[in-house]
């Protein structure tokens, strides 16, 4: 894992020679050794056809590679990091959140409203993130961003789970995940709990909550 | 009786086997298992709980959870402190309640000159009975023990909520060099004394106090 957890708002990140990291531009906040960093017009990795699918899916958040050998110190905002292995399977992640992954990590966008149907559409018109998300698959650990920590919530088939979508960090395994209403004329005439809106994840994964309900 | 755990310092998980909690309205990040959700009207005093606090001033927006499983409940990233009841009252700001066992009752009480130096109204929220109740605080809050040889003084702005037997009283450091603006800065506090306990958190909100 090239990420190491310095507090709860930095990590450090391990370049070697031959390896390459990904991360979002100005996150830098240190660096040791000879490391270099060029913006990446592209936004990321796959070349001209995956940065004009991103750029048509509005997930081109300014990305720059890291390369050399050293370590590099990496924090955005105070926002508070979160480290997440992947062995193999899918993140689905919002790109604004992604600080840096392992550039050995496929990555690429999805249509979530191929998800859920139209429920999966009123799903980015409510959390307010859009129609599409970033994925990132293979190998290697990605650190995203949340406000406030995060926990992690095992989604399993007997046990679905119910996220705030504006809690809502990222996911992966093999999750489906639908927008569920609650809405009753109470929501209508303005005395509803606050809580209409839940984002149902069911499958085998794992799902990360902020303990806030602030967007970054 | 549904069981309060904290999950890091932020986020609250409540495990749940049929019973019911009140919490701060919206609060809920996430919930696995079967939950349904009911806005409280007024607190969930009835009718004349209702009228008191709007009255007071210390309004609450409430929900009632119930339900089979576990859920979790966080408000803009702030601190979470879990505070165990066995009969006494809790007194604290509407706005630092984030969640207590449906079996404790709530209410209002007259705080006196306190409140007005608070900025939060002349009024507080007093919860009472058997059973746990989480409040929230801007950064880890500390709970001081206050007893009969060694009464405790706070700044209003750092007080979050107290609990037990416990006697307060408004002090003012306001002197002639305050209206020169010469002032320590710390012109208002307020004196606890008796038995109980008082949580501070290290953070001063906004206050009239700080003013002067």
């Amino acid at each position: 894992m090239p990420f190491q957890e310095i507090n709860s708002k930095m990590i450090e990140a391990t370049v070697q020679p031959g390896t390459k990291i990904f991360s979002q531009r100005g996150a830098m906040l240190a660096y040791k050794g000879d490391v270099s960093f060029t913006p990446n017009i592209q936004g990321g990795q796959g070349g001209l056809m995956s940065m004009i699918g991103r750029r048509v899916a509005g997930e081109a958040t300014p990305l720059m590679t890291v390369e050399g050998s050293g370590t590099v110190l990496f924090g955005h905002g105070g926002h508070h990091i979160q480290v997440i292995g992947l062995s193999g399977d899918t993140l689905y992640v919002e790109a604004d959140r992604l600080l840096a992954f392992d550039g050995t990590l496929q990555q690429g966008t999805m249509f979530m409203g191929s998800q859920g149907g139209v429920m999966g559409m009123v799903r980015g018109q409510v959390s307010g993130q859009g129609l599409f998300t970033t994925t990132l698959k293979g190998h290697g650990a990605v650190a995203v961003m949340a406000h406030g920590g995060v926990i992690e919530v095992p989604i399993s088939p007997q046990r679905p789970v119910h996220v705030d979508p504006q809690a809502y960090v990222a996911h992966h395994g093999d999750v489906r995940n639908k927008l569920s209403t609650a809405l009753g004329w109470r929501d209508m005439v303005g005395r509803g709990s606050g809580e209409a809106f839940q984002l149902e994840l069911s499958g085998s994964g794992t799902v990360y909550v902020q303990a806030s309900e602030e967007k970054l | 009786m549904a069981t309060f755990r904290l999950q890091g310092s932020r986020v609250l998980a409540v495990d749940m086997t049929g019973d019911a909690v009140k919490a701060k309205n919206g609060s809920m990040v996430a919930y696995d298992g079967q939950m349904a959700f009911k806005k409280m009207t007024g607190g969930g005093e009835g009718i004349r709980g209702m009228v008191t606090r709007r009255v007071t001033g210390e309004q609450m927006t409430v929900m009632e959870v119930k339900g089979h499983g576990t859920c979790w409940f966080a408000d803009r990233a702030t601190e979470i402190n879990l505070v165990q009841l066995h009969g006494d009252k809790l007194y604290v700001e509407a706005s630092n309640l984030l969640c207590t066992d449906a079996g404790l009752r709530t209410g209002t009480s007259f705080t006196g000159l306190r409140g007005a130096t608070q900025g939060n109204g002349l009024f507080t929220t007093t919860v009472e009975g058997s059973g746990q109740a989480a409040i929230i605080s801007d950064g880890p809050a500390v709970v001081l023990r206050v007893s009969q040889q060694y009464p405790l003084t706070v700044d209003p702005g750092a007080y979050i909520a107290h609990q037990g037997n416990l006697h307060q009283s408004f002090q003012s450091g306001v002197t002639f060099r305050t209206f020169m603006g010469e002032g320590g800065g710390e012109a208002f506090q307020i004196r606890f004394e008796g038995d109980g306990l008082v949580y501070v958190q290290p953070s001063e909100r906004a206050t009239i106090a700080g003013d002067v």
